[in-house]
């Protein structure tokens, strides 16, 4: 399948520093970090005054924050980042539902028949969800079924095919050396399979919960009440600007606060992999 | 070629899914479990693409979409392969200064700029490029990335040794040691530009596979709508597999290597 990556997820933000470099911590080097994203508020708030950008496009960053603490303030931003965040996870959590044990039951009991559908998964894996939106309209009308269908189908395939390849790809020797032990299936099953296979069910996780996220925002600003997608949408439609750059941030945040979520469990998991590997 | 069972399995598992699964979509359109007015049969479906394509439609709109993904795609390569070298650690401390930067700009959500190209840009092709652009920068500079920092660094050494500038070392050490990261970025992008391509044309475009099954969908016309889809998902496969084809013929040092 082609692998998609729709955001900068991945441009490895906790990536450990050299020991060379971590040596010197004066006060200057822990916060280098910052140095470009001050930059960056700095130019977005100076640009306008002084006419490198529009003011009426493109507002200073303070009257942004001053909409963003209004809405804070009644209220309805947590109205939405809720609504938004139910949705994604209701159609995550079904996909994983769905996905994770088919995966592991196609590929660890029935190889043949997984060699066999593989091209047909890559394949639907690989119709772009865009191109469904207009038939899942028709198929589900506009209302909270067809979001939750599209979420679903969208996060579906990224789940279920990085999970029959991580299942696909565990070390035979892993699993024959565990059976001339005398394990049972069960058993191979629970300290073989899923623990060798956890890495790239992960990798799968987060592919589909940024697909996830991409589709939401698409379908609320299709048709919705509430959401992020629709603050941004209604906004546009309104032409009240400012809101809709506190959209914009306000749906990033969301999304780095859903992959800081998905690496934690991972941390999380793969802390139990190896305490598995030790006894 | 003489067909033997070898070549038979091999066919068998490769295409085999796929034709069931056409065969039995196509039953169930004959024997009516699937009702018509949702769903169009695999052979109505080829019928709709020929006519399309004997009238130059298809065509039209089919260039139309490639030329956007492409100027949007190029775009993108052009800004990210040098600014993916420098981040990768052509200088010390760029990169720890402008990653935090570029994850947190990773985030922002396409549809969610969306609205903001069409204040600034317009409803024109622009904003569509823009959108494009904005999606595929990312894989492209994540590869160039890590390509650069893939590099062997007794390599670099060497050739410094050897007296080798920086141009040199950048034609002849980093770029064919990263080519292969390059590649999988590029493939990336063009996947994505492309996949990108249809919901910008559906928001606002009046040409476009984007915009002919938005168009099928609001006409009702449910046998262009699924030949439209059919089209977009062959075009998504045959993109990934030229830039593979590309990759082959070009970096041909990897197994010169080997051998």
């Amino acid at each position: 399948m082609t692998e998609l990556r729709l955001t900068g997820e991945g441009l490895a933000p906790n990536r450990p520093v050299p020991r060379a470099v971590a040596g010197d911590k004066g006060f200057h080097d822990r916060v280098m970090g910052w140095y470009g994203i001050i930059a960056f508020l700095l130019l977005w708030q100076i640009a306008p005054y002084v006419g490198l950008a529009d003011g009426r496009f493109i507002p200073p960053l303070s009257e942004v924050v001053t909409d963003a603490l209004k809405l804070v303030a009644s209220g309805q931003i947590f109205i939405h980042a809720a609504t938004s965040a139910q949705r994604v996870l209701l159609g995550l959590i079904a996909a994983i539902a769905v996905a994770i044990p088919s995966a592991m039951v196609l590929a660890g009991w029935f190889p043949r028949l997984t060699k066999f559908l593989n091209p047909l998964l890559q394949l639907l894996g690989n119709v772009n969800p865009f191109a469904l939106f207009p038939l899942f309209i028709l198929l589900f009308g506009v209302g909270e079924l067809a979001k939750f269908a599209i979420i679903f189908w969208s996060s579906l395939f990224p789940i279920l095919n990085t999970a029959i390849s991580g299942v696909r790809n565990i070390d035979p020797i892993l699993i024959k050396a565990a059976r001339s032990m005398g394990a049972s299936k069960a058993v191979i099953f629970r300290k073989v399979v899923l623990p060798a296979a956890l890495p790239s069910i992960f990798t799968g996780l987060r592919m589909g919960a940024t697909t996830a996220f991409l589709f939401l925002i698409a379908a609320e600003m299709l048709s919705a009440s509430a959401g992020m997608g629709w603050l941004i949408h209604n906004s546009s439609m309104n032409n009240y600007i400012p809101r809709i750059y506190v959209g914009v941030v306000g749906i990033a945040l969301l999304g780095m606060l859903m992959i800081l979520l998905l690496n934690k469990l991972e941390a999380y998991f793969l802390d139990f992999k190896e305490e598995v590997k030790l006894g | 070629m003489k067909i033997t069972a070898d070549t038979f399995w091999d066919l068998f598992y490769k295409v085999g899914s796929i034709a069931l699964f056409v065969l039995l979509w196509q039953l169930g359109c004959l024997a009516g479990i699937l009702p018509k007015t949702f769903v169009a049969s695999p052979v109505t479906i080829v019928e709709t693409l020929w006519q399309y394509l004997n009238d130059g439609s298809l065509y039209k709109h089919a260039s139309v979409s490639l030329l956007r993904a492409f100027y949007g795609f190029i775009l993108a390569a052009l800004v990210a392969i040098p600014l993916g070298f420098m981040l990768g650690g052509w200088f010390k401390n760029f990169e720890r200064v402008f990653n935090p930067l570029l994850v947190f700009l990773g985030q922002f959500n396409p549809f969610a700029l969306f609205s903001v190209f069409l204040l600034l840009f317009g409803i024109g092709e622009f904003s569509k490029v823009a959108m494009i652009f904005w999606v595929s920068i990312w894989p492209i500079l994540l590869n160039a990335t890590l390509g650069v920092k893939s590099v062997d660094p007794s390599l670099i050494k060497l050739a410094r040794s050897m007296g080798m500038g920086k141009p040199g070392l950048l034609a002849k050490i980093v770029i064919p040691s990263s080519a292969a990261f390059l590649f999988n970025g590029l493939r990336m992008a063009a996947g994505t530009a492309f996949f990108m391509l249809i919901p910008a044309e559906m928001m606002g475009a009046s040409r476009g596979l984007g915009w002919l099954i938005i168009n099928a969908q609001i006409n009702y016309q449910i046998p262009k709508l699924y030949a439209g889809t059919a089209v977009i998902v062959v075009f998504g496969i045959l993109i990934d597999k030229f830039f593979r084809y590309l990759e082959k013929i070009t970096v041909t040092w990897k197994e010169a290597q080997a051998i």
